[in-house]
């Protein structure tokens, strides 16, 4: 069954590198494309807690607006490398969401849910509210990065592969851990933490764990943007950015991992086609929300199940 | 240390909730291979030794010897890696899985691999043993059904298979025939004695069905009110005047008391 995904998601990820090649794709659609596949990446990541462990953040920008700092520090003091920024994103990301997922996962239920929540407040007022990195304007009018030393990432269609790489590699990634061993506890701990508890297994470590990984990707994401930004500012780490991307998540359909990704795309492309023509787009956008939760409890993804599609939930 | 062959020691234990003794000074020692019982009526404080002895509870006051290694007060996970596993008197599986899933998490628990970094890409192989576990409790047609739509009594020998698969040297049952018919426990009672001796194991039984019990034990310990009033074989217990009073009630009382 997992060849059968495999194979599946390669020719999609064929289909993906083949965009830019078409004739005719104006800049504007590749650099869309750039923020509905990096926003499918970070919904990913959140699925590996929300899908598969049943631990809701609602602290994930936080994470993605960290990466996004780290990259936007270096590169204003001249560090264009890419590997350089996303080096030092994975420190400071994985610095912060070390002490977040300690205390997180130390207690259960809904205490998860708030002190992601209250961190993530905490680091957006730290840098809306104080000088140090920019305040409300951030960090702006970045250079672009450098694949290496003479390779910038420049055009759009460089741009646009980076983050498509990006996407394969933390899909890649996110499929192998969610059908290991690891992956295996998550879904016991989903379904019943006090068993996992009596089968052996250290739970915290466990939610610790996943909490990290899922950081680390988010991070990732956000060490990205600025590259075709050309900014990071605070509202990055807004707790509404951190909602987007649960409803990301819901609308593609939980714990199936290229659920959120559609689901990531969908919510992008939806925003951006409907705040063109409104300004009161959000009230469109959670319009279609009810219906999705109404109509297809089990996202978009889960809904082409129910026409006939093979199951291929991680749990099956 | 530990006595001549005795696996599990617990050695004046009492349990209170606030005001409430749940278990008072209990003390019992299980020897290895044996199949022990703790009976008792409702409210004895039979699950309360149980959760005391598994790490759900850490004891009031007194000492809990596994192979001569103080357990007491230790997390649920740690005295599991012990080799002491548990089933639940209400059944407590994944529900949401497949039942080959359900005993393959638990199996995998024990794999070199389990706690350590390679566990994030590594996939165990344990389909042999979880094959042989579904087998011998007649799951094997119902491998990838969900849990959750198993019939009562499959759910119950899923439960005893979780704790199987890793691997213990002792098994606590608490009460693993509830609810099933009288049929079904008789059969259930065969077919856990069956596979634990097949796997040497030491068995703490806790029930409150006097029946169950008596075929199957060797030993067999009374509590009552949070107190051990009697210990013996299966045959002394049963006409011990004590238990007797406490399942029936004392004689001068008008009418017997309810078993239950």
């Amino acid at each position: 069954m997992s060849s059968i995904v495999t194979g599946r998601a390669l020719l999609v990820f064929a289909a993906l590198a083949a965009l830019p090649a078409v004739p005719g794709v104006p800049t504007y659609y590749l650099l869309l494309a750039f923020d509905a596949l990096l926003f499918g990446a970070i919904a990913m990541s959140l699925d590996l807690l929300m899908g598969y462990t049943g631990l809701v953040s609602f602290g994930h920008a936080a994470f993605y607006g960290l990466g996004a700092y780290a990259t936007a520090i270096l590169m204003e003091r001249g560090v264009l490398s890419l590997w350089a920024c996303l080096g030092f994103s994975v420190l400071v990301v994985g610095a912060y969401a070390l002490v977040v997922s300690y205390f997180a996962t130390a207690r259960r239920g809904i205490y998860f849910a708030l002190l992601t929540l209250i961190f993530a407040e905490v680091v957006y007022t730290f840098f809306r509210y104080t000088q140090t990195f920019g305040g409300s304007d951030g960090i702006q009018g970045l250079p672009d990065a450098e694949l290496w030393r003479g390779v910038p990432i420049d055009t759009p269609q460089r741009k646009y592969y980076l983050v498509l790489a990006y996407l394969a590699v933390a899909y890649a990634a996110c499929r192998v851990l969610v059908t290991s061993h690891f992956g295996r506890v998550l879904v016991a701990i989903r379904e019943n933490e006090d068993r996992a508890r009596f089968l052996g297994y250290r739970v915290q470590r466990y939610k610790m764990g996943v909490c990290l990984i899922s950081a680390l990707l988010t991070g990732l994401a956000g060490a990205i943007y600025p590259m075709r930004s050309a900014f990071a500012t605070p509202d990055l780490m807004l707790w509404t950015e951190s909602g987007e991307f649960i409803i990301s998540v819901m609308i593609g359909g939980l714990g199936t991992l290229a659920g959120p990704i559609v689901g990531g795309v969908f919510f992008t492309i939806l925003r951006d086609k409907v705040s063109s023509y409104v300004d009161w787009y959000f009230i469109v956008i959670g319009v279609v929300l009810i219906a999705i939760v109404l109509f297809m409890p089990k996202g978009l993804l889960g809904f082409r199940r129910l026409l006939g599609f093979r199951q291929w939930r991680a749990t099956g | 240390m530990a006595r001549d062959g005795v696996v599990l020691d617990v050695a004046a234990v009492s349990k209170s909730f606030g005001a409430l003794a749940a278990l008072a000074a209990v003390s019992l020692a299980v020897r290895e291979g044996e199949v022990f019982s703790v009976i008792g009526p409702n409210g004895a404080g039979k699950s309360t030794l149980f959760n005391v002895v598994c790490g759900l509870y850490a004891p009031t006051a007194g000492r809990v010897r596994f192979r001569g290694r103080e357990i007491a007060g230790l997390p649920p996970e740690a005295i599991n890696r012990l080799g002491v596993a548990k089933t639940f008197q209400i059944t407590n599986v994944f529900p949401e899985i497949s039942v080959g899933e359900n005993v393959r998490v638990a199996a995998q628990s024990r794999s070199a691999d389990s706690g350590r970094l390679p566990s994030l890409w590594r996939r165990p192989d344990v389909d042999m043993r979880v094959d042989e576990l579904l087998g011998a409790f007649g799951l094997a047609g119902r491998r990838d059904e969900l849990a959750e739509n198993l019939s009562h009594g499959e759910q119950r020998y899923l439960e005893i298979c979780l704790a199987l698969a890793t691997e213990p040297s002792l098994l606590l049952l608490d009460e693993p025939t509830a609810g099933m018919t009288p049929g079904e426990t008789k059969d259930a009672t065969q077919l856990i004695r069956r596979v634990t001796r097949a796997r040497g194991l030491t068995l703490l039984l806790i029930e409150h069905d006097m029946s169950v019990v008596m075929g199957i034990s060797d030993r067999i310990a009374v509590l009552h009110f949070g107190e051990k009033i009697a210990e013996g074989p299966p045959e002394a217990i049963r006409n011990d005047p004590k238990v007797i009073e406490a399942y029936l009630g004392p004689p001068e009382d008008e009418g017997p008391r309810a078993r239950e």
